[in-house]
């Protein structure tokens, strides 16, 4: 079955996490792409790591251009690729977490990440914990789409 | 929901996440530091009527599109030619018409002449279009008659042509439309008495097209004309083989052959003038492609020159082939008892009347005029916006509609070319005197002007082109003004109003300029701060809500605030004074009587008292009029209130260091 198992998912709602990393565009195009066939509904998610020091709750996110750049950049990204973008704003303690949850809470089918290149220390994929997470507990697909490695780019 | 921040509770117990509400998010996003751009919500109406306005407008033009929705399709050479020659080729299905109509006045034996009458024309057709590949070439950016006088003469005479470009584009849509239509009644006689409803129809209908952004780039645009071709090609060919090989002649119908001896007139040279005169329409929409060179594919120049090389060929071969078989079908125009067109006539001929081919040919020929017609709402509208863009009509032309459609500019043009068909009553023969005046204008100012750019450039070459164009520019002086005296009177109502229009036009410009002019800074103008005292002036009714409101805003704007109430009544002034004193202290209440019960005259006389009484060694103060304003809920409201601050307000607009304020009160505030 190796024609299936490399086809595109073909989802209904998909939870697309949004890290701000200039990949991040890559990405948008890519889901929207898969998208428009099925009219598939995408939402966009940034989370904004709180550190445990501060309140959960604290004003900080709302307030901060970059991070509002983040999310109507990508909005700008998949209404050009022809597909609506609802962009959601998090704060909380674990992105993974927050990720989870919101696909839980939207009943998504799909939740897509990227997977950024690290060029330092030799390269690498900087896998961290967040994937790790989502993989062990998203209750619906999850598709991540790694950055090309500087070699394939060029 | 605290501050727009809402706490959601995970799957598990420490996985809280908190949403963040983006106020921002539904109307605007964000494109860069401290930059915004408006999302289709920011335009969206909120008022009811505003909304039903709204949703009517989007069932009709559909919805709108945002500026980068545009498509910028380049064209290839074959697409090109379609859309771009439609408004040429579709004037063979009148000019050849038209010569005979001329020539009949000579006798049967003078439309022998309509041949080399026709032969003539397309030798000024391979003039003209020679001349027009050299526009091609200089200007790739696009070389409209508008923009190469621009470059090469100046203002004048650039309006001079963008007058008689107006005025084309105006009488393309006219004579295309009411043409079109007589193919239609042509095939379908019963339909003869609806031909100005159905012309009014057509243009309505090409408007709503083009207000909706329909784009003349489309596949959809090229059929029409390639089936014309194919049909008109192939028909000439049937007609030719039968006439030469088969040496088939047709006979004129018999009150012709009787007219001759009533009407006739010799085969003069006027006669032939007048024929070459009329015929001549054939050359209209040849500029068309010099006009639309930056929509070609690269390299643009090369493919607008042939695509315009093959236009003139298929036209004139077009042009002289319908002739040629009119002349010996023994074909010429019927009016009576139905009108049917040459052209339709020729079909009938050669296809067979009522066949399948003939209906066919005929519903192409006309798909093609309307197409044709088209061209110019895509032309007009984007003069009109270049135009406005440099001032010389008003700015609101250069405005972009919810489709990306100049609606200004569509609007104007159907509406004119509506009047026509009504005044001329779709008759297409009636319409064309006011036709190809204009076009042969174009021709000479943009051929002189292009004799103006070789001597300023000398290019390699350039007096070989200079003399291309020279040539050019002599012929087609020469027939525009063979075109103007042999179709006067009715073509001088073109030259008269050329100058009109340049002069509305200049008229505009310096008005804009004057304005600009009196609003211009010098760049080295730093804004100061303010040193003019300000004082505020309440007009005010009572003590009420809207008042109160008022006195708050004005107060924040100048500590020198009072209220002014004039009354006819002094006793109700005193009243007013108790009430005032008690309730609304450190804002003096000025009660100017009026006897004669008037209210603008006493309150701007009240003013004019407050400046005579400022002292004269400082600096005019501004004064500040502030209006208390209860806000219409419903549309009988604006009746009921508002309306002593709608007298004050026009009453105020305009007086010298005067400044309006509306303090609008709303209910339950």
């Amino acid at each position: 079955m190796p024609s299936e198992l490399s086809a595109p998912p073909v989802f209904r709602r998909a939870v697309v996490a949004l890290s701000g990393h200039p990949n991040g565009q890559r990405l948008i195009r890519l889901v929207a792409e898969l998208a428009k066939p099925y009219k598939a509904e995408l939402i966009g998610v940034h989370v904004v790591e709180i550190d445990w020091s501060m309140p959960l709750d604290m004003d900080l996110a709302g307030r901060s251009d970059e991070i509002q750049q983040v999310l109507d950049v990508a909005e700008g990204t998949a209404e050009a690729a022809g597909v609506q973008l609802e962009s959601v704003l998090l704060q909380a303690r674990d992105v993974g977490a927050a990720l989870v949850d919101e696909a839980v809470e939207r009943e998504a089918d799909l939740l897509v990440v990227g997977l950024a290149y690290r060029t330092k220390f030799g390269g690498d994929f900087a896998i961290g914990k967040t994937i790790p997470y989502i993989l062990k507990n998203a209750p619906c697909a999850v598709w991540v789409v790694r950055e090309p490695i500087p070699e394939e780019t060029s | 929901m605290i501050g727009g921040r809402r706490p959601l509770q995970g799957r598990k117990p420490g996985d809280r996440r908190v949403r963040v509400e983006r106020p921002h998010s539904a109307l605007f996003r964000w494109t860069g530091p401290g930059q915004l751009t408006a999302k289709e919500a920011a335009s969206v109406p909120t008022t009811p009527r505003g909304k039903l306005y709204a949703r009517l407008k989007a069932m009709l033009l559909g919805r709108p599109l945002a500026s980068e929705e545009e498509i910028g399709e380049r064209l290839s050479k074959k697409k090109a030619l379609a859309i771009f020659s439609s408004d040429a080729i579709s004037s063979s299905a009148y000019a050849t018409e038209e010569i005979l109509r001329v020539l009949i006045l000579g006798g049967i034996a003078a439309l022998a002449w309509g041949l080399w009458v026709s032969v003539a024309i397309a030798v000024l057709l391979i003039a003209v279009a020679i001349s027009y590949r050299q526009i091609c070439l200089a200007y790739p950016t696009g070389g409209g008659s508008y923009s190469v006088s621009k470059r090469n003469f100046g203002r004048r005479m650039s309006l001079i042509a963008a007058s008689a470009l107006m005025i084309d584009y105006v009488m393309t849509v006219a004579v295309s439309t009411a043409s079109s239509i007589e193919q239609v009644t042509s095939a379908v006689p019963a339909l003869t008495d609806w031909r100005v409803l159905l012309g009014v129809l057509a243009i309505t209908l090409i408007t709503i097209g083009n207000l909706r952004g329909l784009r003349e780039a489309g596949n959809l645009f090229a059929i029409p004309t390639y089936l014309f071709l194919v049909s008109a090609l192939l028909m000439i060919a049937i007609g030719t083989i039968r006439i030469v090989i088969f040496g088939e002649h047709g006979q004129y119908a018999a009150e012709f052959q009787n007219e001759v001896g009533s009407s006739f007139q010799a085969v003069s040279l006027i006669l032939l003038l007048r024929a070459f005169a009329a015929g001549a329409v054939a050359l209209t929409g040849t500029e068309a492609i010099a006009t639309g060179v930056p929509a070609f594919e690269p390299p643009e120049a090369r493919n607008a020159a042939t695509t315009l090389a093959i236009m003139a060929a298929l036209l004139g071969v077009l042009f002289i082939g319908l002739t040629f078989l009119a002349v010996n079908f023994g074909i010429t125009h019927i009016d009576d008892p139905v009108k049917q067109t040459v052209i339709s006539q020729i079909a009938g001929t050669v296809y067979g009347f009522g066949s399948i081919p003939f209906f066919l040919f005929q519903g192409f020929t006309a798909l093609l005029l309307v197409l044709a017609a088209n061209t110019s709402f895509n032309a007009f509208p984007r003069l009109l916006a270049i135009l406005a863009a440099d001032g010389f009509i008003p700015r609101q032309f250069a405005f972009r509609g919810d489709r990306l459609a100049f609606s200004y500019g569509i609007v104007v043009l159907a509406t004119v070319a509506a009047a026509l068909i009504v005044l001329f009553q779709g008759e297409t023969h009636l319409l064309i005197p006011l036709y190809a005046v204009g076009v042969f204008i174009d021709f000479t100012i943009s051929q002189a002007g292009m004799i103006r750019h070789w001597r300023r450039e000398r290019p390699p070459g350039w007096r070989r082109r200079l003399a291309i164009n020279a040539f050019g520019c002599s012929l087609t002086a020469v027939v525009a003004v063979v075109v103007t005296v042999a179709k006067a009177p009715q073509s001088l109502i073109v030259l008269a109003l050329i100058p009109v229009l340049v002069a509305t036009m200049m008229f505009i410009s310096r008005q804009y300029a004057g304005q600009e002019a009196e609003l211009a800074i010098r760049d080295d103008f730093v804004v100061p701060s303010p040193h003019r005292e300000q004082r505020v002036v309440i007009p005010v009714n009572g003590i009420n809500r809207a008042v109160v409101q008022a006195i708050v805003f004005g107060r924040t704007l100048a500590t020198d605030v009072r209220a002014v109430f004039i009354t006819e009544d002094s006793e109700l002034g005193d009243a007013l004074r108790l009430k005032w004193e008690r309730q609304v202290p450190g804002v003096p209440l000025v009660i100017v009587e009026s006897p004669y019960r008037a209210l603008v005259g006493p309150l701007t006389a009240y003013l004019d008292v407050l400046d005579l009484a400022w002292p004269p060694d400082k600096d005019d103060p501004i004064t500040i009029v502030v209006l208390p304003e209860f806000v219409a809920r419903h549309w009988w409201d604006r009746l009921l209130y508002n309306q002593s601050a709608k007298r004050l307000k026009s009453a105020l607009v305009g007086r010298e260091h005067t400044v309006i304020a509306d303090v609008p009160y709303r209910r339950g505030h």
